[in-house]
């Protein structure tokens, strides 16, 4: 398998949008052909073989070796492949992804995965506020895919999210699935203040909450079986990082302030 | 369909095991095909739901589908770990497959406690399962998509019944395929026809619709009352003196198997399956002749020699 590396000659003066790095767009291009291309707008015009040393062919894998929170629309509309960015990433990195692999061994900045429509979003460190947050003008937030956060998030993760899964090894940033019309969060650390607010539709998923709001109302515990369909649908799709298994949950269902079809469901009852 | 029959042979019959086949063919059609697959929390409550909606599933003609349950399905290759039953559903057209499956999924599934509902043909031609079903949460309902599937979570009695969006549908699907096994005792030829329905049981992607998966109705086409179908009298022992019979003066009894699959391939192994187990076990039951059903050849698109499927 090819791998196209580009590795960081040094911290970039100005924020970089790298939405043109990935592998479909890449694909037939030479080395050359490569460092030419423009990654920042301005009078400076910086270029690829401004800011990377170009190294291989163009394949199905991308290596950014080094990263910073300047490198903003890391794997934009990824339609297939893996793309590695060794360190951070800044803002919207995976916006709009279609299918393959965003890994990010770093942190992520703000609006991680916004309206993400398929594919893996991985973050080894922490990611921003606004996770999924769709741009202006657009319906969805998060509306398909997998993202999984292994360290902390912002505020507002998940926010107007219709489809796919959002995972949180670590705390999950306040008021997560605002808004929410589908789809699922799971904070392994439990839930904070302010989850599920407005949300219409869609499954929060933790073993306590801080603050439930008042909006929301106690169904009671029980062994849902889609827990099971989503338990199988992850071990196959993620792997070693597909959520744990848990006793039946405790489900509070709202927000009745809004349609009031979601549900939180806490583990530890 | 394939127990209307005129059953035209074309030559003498081959003899095995002491069994003769006659030189003729079962006379099959272009169906179209759908699939589950039905999970319980046992494998007792997952096989009562598959057999509930199977019910009144032998003939399309007169109950709008021919049902049945393929095989029975491993919790690890079931969507929610569970134990699962596989059936299969037969009909004219894909949009009167779907009908069936509203109407049994609804009526026979959703109201078996426990159960969920799942695709069970993987193909790229896909009709609805959840209509109807899910409406059955009168807004409560809610869809969950995961990967390419979307799931129907409906407030039942006993929790939530699940329900996969969509199934598969097959138009290269076959039905009526058949054998018919002649004998001297009645006994005889219903245990032979048991342990060939059992054989034929093992082979993928087909069922065998009526009751046991045998019919001791097969019928004509035609009737002196106008009804599409009436009974075979050339294979009724009880007229053999009375009617133009197909039948010797020891023999007693005629039973059918009708042989429903996904594919071509699949009815023909089923009747190279069934064949050997009534060659194998037949003799020591009486069984003193194989046949099969058919309309001349020029209705049914798929023609099955039985020369062609012994072992």
């Amino acid at each position: 398998m090819s791998a196209l590396k580009l590795k960081l000659r040094s911290a970039p003066p100005v924020r970089l949008d790298l939405s043109r790095l990935v592998p479909g767009r890449l694909a037939g291009l030479s080395s050359a052909e490569i460092e030419k291309l423009v990654v920042s707008g301005g009078p400076q015009g910086l270029t690829v073989g401004d800011c990377f040393e170009v190294s291989g062919a163009p394949g199905e894998d991308l290596i950014f070796e080094g990263g910073s929170d300047r490198f903003d629309y890391v794997g934009a509309e990824h339609a297939g492949g893996k793309i590695i960015v060794e360190g951070d990433v800044g803002a919207y990195a995976g916006r709009r992804m279609k299918a393959g692999h965003l890994e990010i061994n770093g942190d992520a900045g703000v609006c991680l995965a916004s309206n993400l429509r398929g594919g893996i979003v991985s973050v080894g460190g922490s990611a921003g506020e606004h996770i999924g947050l769709p741009r202006p003008g657009e319906k969805d937030g998060m509306a398909g895919g997998a993202v999984i956060v292994h360290g902390d998030t912002g505020d507002y993760p998940g926010e107007r999210m219709r489809r796919g899964t959002l995972i949180v090894k670590g705390r999950l940033g306040k008021l997560a699935g605002a808004r929410m019309m589908g789809g699922t969060i799971w904070a392994e650390q439990g839930l904070s203040a302010g989850a599920g607010i407005q949300m219409r539709r869609g499954t929060l998923i933790g073993p306590r909450i801080d603050e439930p709001l008042a909006t929301f109302v106690d169904c009671g515990t029980h062994d849902l079986l889609i827990l099971k369909i989503m338990a199988v649908h992850w071990r196959n799709t993620l792997g070693d990082v597909a959520p744990p298994a848990f006793s039946p949950p405790r489900r509070l269902m709202g927000d009745m302030a809004s349609l009031g079809k979601g549900e939180i469901l806490l583990t530890e009852g | 369909m394939s127990e209307l029959s005129e059953n035209v042979a074309d030559s003498g019959p081959i003899t095995r095991n002491g069994i003769a086949i006659d030189d003729t063919f079962a006379e099959a059609f272009g169906m179209s095909a759908s699939g589950v697959v039905v999970t319980a929390d046992s494998p007792k409550w997952a096989r009562q739901a598959a057999i509930t909606m199977s019910g009144f599933g032998t003939s399309v003609i007169g109950c709008g589908a021919e049902c049945g349950i393929d095989h029975e399905v491993a919790p690890e290759a079931t969507p929610d770990g569970r134990p699962g039953v596989r059936v299969l559903v037969f009909g004219f057209a894909p949009e009167l497959v779907a009908e069936q499956l509203k109407n049994r999924v609804g009526q026979c599934v959703l109201t078996s406690p426990g159960s969920a509902c799942f695709n069970g043909l993987d193909s790229a031609r896909r009709i609805s399962l959840s209509a109807g079903p899910r409406f059955f949460g009168d807004g409560w309902q809610t869809a969950r998509k995961l990967g390419e599937s979307r799931y129907w979570r409906v407030p039942v009695m006993d929790g939530e019944f699940v329900i996969e969006d969509k199934a598969g549908v097959s138009t290269d699907a076959v039905g009526g395929g058949n054998i018919l096994v002649i004998g001297r005792d009645r006994v005889g030829v219903l245990e032979t026809c048991e342990l060939a329905v059992a054989a034929i049981a093992n082979v993928p992607n087909v069922i065998t619709p009526f009751p046991g998966g045998i019919v001791r109705s097969g019928s004509k086409v035609g009737s002196k009352y106008g009804a599409p179908a009436s009974t075979n009298d050339a294979f009724c022992p009880t007229l053999r003196g009375a009617v133009n019979s197909n039948l010797s003066a020891d023999d007693k009894c005629v039973l059918e198997i009708v042989i429903d699959g996904l594919t071509a391939e699949a009815v023909g192994n089923a009747m190279r399956a069934g064949i050997k187990a009534v060659l194998d076990v037949g003799p020591q039951r009486n069984v003193t002749r194989m046949s099969a059903g058919n309309y001349g050849g020029n209705l049914g698109q798929h023609h099955y020699h039985l020369k062609d499927y012994l072992p």
